[in-house]
């Protein structure tokens, strides 16, 4: 008998979608979606920018799926396919760039004052928010991000660390609220 | 948290995936424009085998009709369209045998001429082309 799709592995879900298996393929976007989404939203994308990139890097997904061996995961290899997607859309569209530099939110926190990642990473500026995202959301190294979005390597690993500085301090218990408290005052 | 512990643990925060209410929509959305694109592929591959077929058919005929026009001439071609014809009856009892054995004893081929024959057996088999062109494609 024919496992259900839930206890398939991913390597497994890839190899049956290769072979033109839809059912197959939605469950590992049901899986993945989620991810993809977040990690694109993460990247700056306004959510429904994110979500037609999400999608079409899920329709090219399906078409390379006989490319993904499982040498890493399923989840690591679709959001890289995501992550570049979207440098591509976003150097093409230099107004949506633009929109997003103008665009500031002010940061929630929960009940200690602390930020969640989703809304640190929006006191970020757009390149330090971008090259943390593609970092440690999408797995690429600091040379693939600065080939990715032509950038020096230097500067990029300044992007990358200065990123994280601000990530620390923002995301440190109580720290929001202090920082609140002293612009009060 | 000192800056040792921290890359793991923004590594765990990016890696925990954010929940979305509107889920079954971003899904139903993307299997609809899968199911659009495999349509129009299927389109694509169709229109295009029907156009290639129909180029080759169009070559293979005017290769007959040089074979018509220098069969006065010269004395090697007559035997190449009596090759053709041949491999156009041979084609015709193939087709008859196939037939037999799915029980259309009722039809005879035998009538047809040789060239009408092999045109017949052309077309089928650029017929059945297609189909299994098409057929792989969806399941690409």
């Amino acid at each position: 008998m024919a496992k259900p799709l839930r206890d398939l592995h991913d390597v497994e879900l890839a190899a049956l979608s290769a072979a033109g298996g839809r059912r197959e393929f939605g469950e590992l976007v049901r899986r993945h979606s989620p991810a993809v989404r977040g990690l694109l939203r993460r990247m700056g994308a306004q959510p429904a920018l994110a979500d037609d990139v999400a999608q079409d890097a899920f329709l090219l997904a399906f078409e390379k799926c006989a490319e993904f061996r499982g040498e890493g995961t399923f989840g690591a290899w679709i959001k890289r396919i995501a992550a570049r997607l979207y440098l591509k859309r976003r150097s093409r569209d230099a107004r949506y760039v633009a929109e997003l530099e103008s665009d500031e939110v002010a940061p929630s926190v929960d009940s200690v004052g602390r930020m969640d990642l989703d809304e640190a990473l929006k006191g970020l500026t757009e390149a330090e928010r971008l090259c943390v995202s593609l970092c440690h959301g999408a797995g690429l190294s600091h040379p693939e991000i600065a080939t990715a979005i032509n950038l020096p390597l230097g500067t990029v690993k300044s992007h990358v660390k200065r990123g994280l500085d601000k990530l620390r301090v923002r995301l440190e218990p109580g720290s929001v609220a202090h920082g609140s408290a002293s612009h009060v005052g | 948290m000192s800056v040792d512990e921290f890359d793991p643990a923004i590594e765990r925060l990016f890696a925990r995936a954010p929940a979305f209410a509107d889920s079954a929509q971003f899904e139903a959305g993307l299997a609809a424009r899968l199911n659009k694109s495999s349509r129009f592929r299927t389109a694509a591959l169709s229109v295009a085998g029907l156009v290639g077929g129909v180029i080759a058919v169009r070559e293979v005929l005017s290769v007959d009709f040089n074979f018509a026009a220098s069969s006065a001439s010269a004395g090697a071609a007559p035997s190449a369209a009596q090759g053709l014809t041949m491999a156009g009856v041979d084609g015709g009892m193939a087709i008859q045998s196939l037939m037999e054995r799915v029980g259309l004893t009722g039809l005879d081929l035998s009538s047809m001429g040789g060239m009408q024959m092999f045109w017949a057996t052309a077309g089928v088999l650029v017929a059945l082309l297609a189909a299994g062109v098409v057929k792989l494609s969806q399941q690409i």
